[in-house]
């Protein structure tokens, strides 16, 4: 049995409203952590829209989920640690693997045989995962922004310490759980200020850093530190074992994950790779419509393949 | 990068000031952007036009002082009269026979003169954050704006020597008072463009031109027929919704209320306001003629 913190220390006041509210929704329990699921339209083809890193749930979706549903079954879950799903303690709760069996278990949980997996920054380290061990289960690929390490990080990045105590609080200095625990807001707005580097982003920052205070910061630290126990040499290996169809979207600006990282991926698995100029680490938010209109080409380009 | 680019365009001529319009789509009836203050052009419609013409015939065209029009610095091309006129000519210069006007601020006043003194001309009024004389109410009155300024802050920006000494200042300053709604960073961004592309000059001939009295709106008021729809926002901080109100009563008009909204909905609050130009423009009796 896992230990599980409190659901949420800042609940919000009210959600906004949507522009579409699911068909279906539940909870699957694994190994004692309760996740939340929800299911939009109808159609044999699902496309499994993943989490990424807990720091926000399932809501980052909503500028695809209206106009994929028009089109295709659409499920969505929030990652373990955040939204209306439980927030175990303990970094190996939140492995690459963790990710990856959850979403298993949401796919049996709504009889989905296979999907199209759609992932978000280091989501592409649980949608290769599946891919790689689970051919049968996913009809192809694509990965937003990949946070993967097969190119090296930006180098502002790769100066502090996440664990240390540090004695500067500057940029990127911000990036450490001793900061989190002083300031949690300042690192939101921070990071996600580094996020959404597009102008005109204030709407898509303030979502982020809502959702973001929906989990509180020791549970941030725990998905951080789980992270981190993802090895490069069995990811790359995890990469060439993926057979199925792979569109990388990477923005030339992403200040969190260069866009070397989305086109070693995109060579990794032989996939496609589309740059958007001027996008940043998050085009779905940013850029929707366009991201919106490659997701679908790329599900129609795989036929039946897709069901 | 337009989303609509316009399928003809041209210059009319009107008391020697060149006027540029755009026409957009086939459909019935056309609608008339008007001009509003001159601080901005017809780009203000951007929201609008690519939606509006795929159900109607739209006509923009930029007022005298900025955009493709010409920037006369003397104060008459500004005047109520010559700013109806100017419509005028470009209905007839595009053919078009009557039209559903749709205006913005100021551009009330100039919709208001048409309706009063060529009701054959108009179809119907959408009024959006009108600025007229009614309802005056509590404000402060502006400090003058002729003397030189003693103070830099807030309102004491809406001034002749000011506009020439510090003229971004005061667009950002005013732009920022028409947005009050969060998340408008590009909107501002817009209209602080179009703002810099005319002069403090061309906007002190502009204020030359005193606009109508209150007994010559409630007089054009009256003499307006056709049907009117006035969508104001709660939170316009240039034009109080009081006006908005106003004028809704003295026209027979409905007044829609935009919660929220600030002086500029049609940029903020696009969807909603274009739909109620659709539903207005739809409800109207078949136009003729366009």
């Amino acid at each position: 049995m896992t230990a599980v913190r409190a659901p949420s220390r800042t609940r919000p006041a009210a959600e906004q409203r949507r522009a579409r509210y699911p068909d279906a929704e539940g909870y699957v329990e694994r190994d004692g952590v309760r996740l939340f699921w929800e299911r939009y339209g109808e159609g044999e083809r699902t496309v499994f829209l993943l989490p990424t890193w807990s720091i926000v749930h399932s809501r980052f979706w909503k500028a695809q989920i209206p106009y994929l549903a028009r089109h295709f079954r659409v499920l969505t879950f929030d990652g373990r640690g955040n939204g209306r799903s439980d927030r175990p303690t303990g970094a190996t709760a939140y492995t690459e693997r963790e990710f990856a069996v959850d979403a298993l278990a949401v796919m049996d949980a709504t009889a989905t045989g296979r999907a199209v997996l759609v992932s978000l920054s280091c989501g592409a380290l649980w949608s290769t995962l599946l891919a790689a061990e689970h051919p049968d289960r996913v009809a192809g690929l694509v990965c937003l922004g990949p946070a993967v390490g097969l190119a090296p990080p930006h180098p502002e990045r790769a100066v502090h310490s996440f664990l240390e105590p540090l004695d500067t609080e500057e940029g990127w200095a911000k990036y450490n759980q001793h900061y989190w625990l002083r300031d949690y807001r300042g690192f939101l707005e921070f990071f996600f200020s580094r996020c959404l580097s597009e102008p005109h982003s204030t709407k898509q920052r303030e979502d982020c850093v809502g959702w973001a205070l929906e989990m509180a910061p020791e549970t941030l630290i725990d998905t951080e530190e789980g992270l981190l126990l993802c090895e490069l040499a069995s990811f790359e290996r995890q990469c060439r074992r993926v057979q199925c169809p792979t569109l990388v979207i990477h923005g030339s600006e992403d200040a969190i994950r260069p866009h070397g990282q989305g086109a070693a991926l995109a060579a990794a698995t032989r996939g496609r790779l589309v740059t958007l100029a001027g996008s940043g680490h998050l085009p779905q938010a940013r850029h929707p419509v366009k991201v919106n209109l490659l997701i679908r080409e790329f599900i129609e380009s795989l036929g039946g393949k897709a069901r | 990068m337009r989303a609509r680019e316009p399928d003809t365009e041209g210059f009319v001529d009107h008391d020697a000031v060149k006027l540029h319009y755009e026409v957009f789509g086939d459909g019935r009836p056309t609608l008339l952007l008007l001009p509003t203050w001159t601080i901005i052009h017809a780009r203000f419609w951007k929201a609008q036009v690519p939606y509006l013409a795929r159900h109607f015939r739209v006509v923009t065209y930029d007022g005298p002082g900025n955009g493709r029009s010409d920037r006369p610095t003397a104060s008459a091309p500004y005047g109520d009269e010559a700013q109806g006129r100017s419509a005028l000519a470009v209905l007839d210069a595009t053919g078009t026979g009557r039209a559903v006007v749709v205006s913005l601020s100021m551009g009330a006043q100039w919709a208001l003169w048409l309706a009063a003194h060529r009701p054959d001309r108009v179809l119907g009024n959408v009024f959006i954050g009108p600025t007229v004389d009614l309802a005056l109410g509590e404000e402060e009155a502006l400090p003058p704006f002729d003397e030189p300024y003693t103070s830099t802050r807030g309102w004491a920006k809406y001034n002749r020597h000011y506009w020439l000494d510090h003229y971004r200042d005061f667009v950002e300053f005013f732009f920022a008072r028409c947005f009050p709604e969060p998340h408008s960073t590009k909107q501002i961004e817009d209209s602080v463009g179009w703002g810099l592309e005319t002069t403090p000059q061309v906007l002190i001939a502009q204020h030359g031109a005193a606009g109508p009295d209150e007994a010559t709106v409630r007089r054009w008021c009256a003499a307006s027929r056709c049907p009117v729809l006035v969508v104001h926002g709660s939170k316009d901080e240039i034009s109080p919704l009081r006006a908005g109100r106003a004028l809704a009563e003295a026209t027979g008009g409905a007044l829609v209320v935009v919660e929220g909204g600030g002086h500029i909905p049609q940029a903020r609050d696009p969807v909603r306001v274009n739909l109620l130009i659709r539903e207005f423009a739809e409800s109207l009796p078949a136009g003729g003629p366009g």
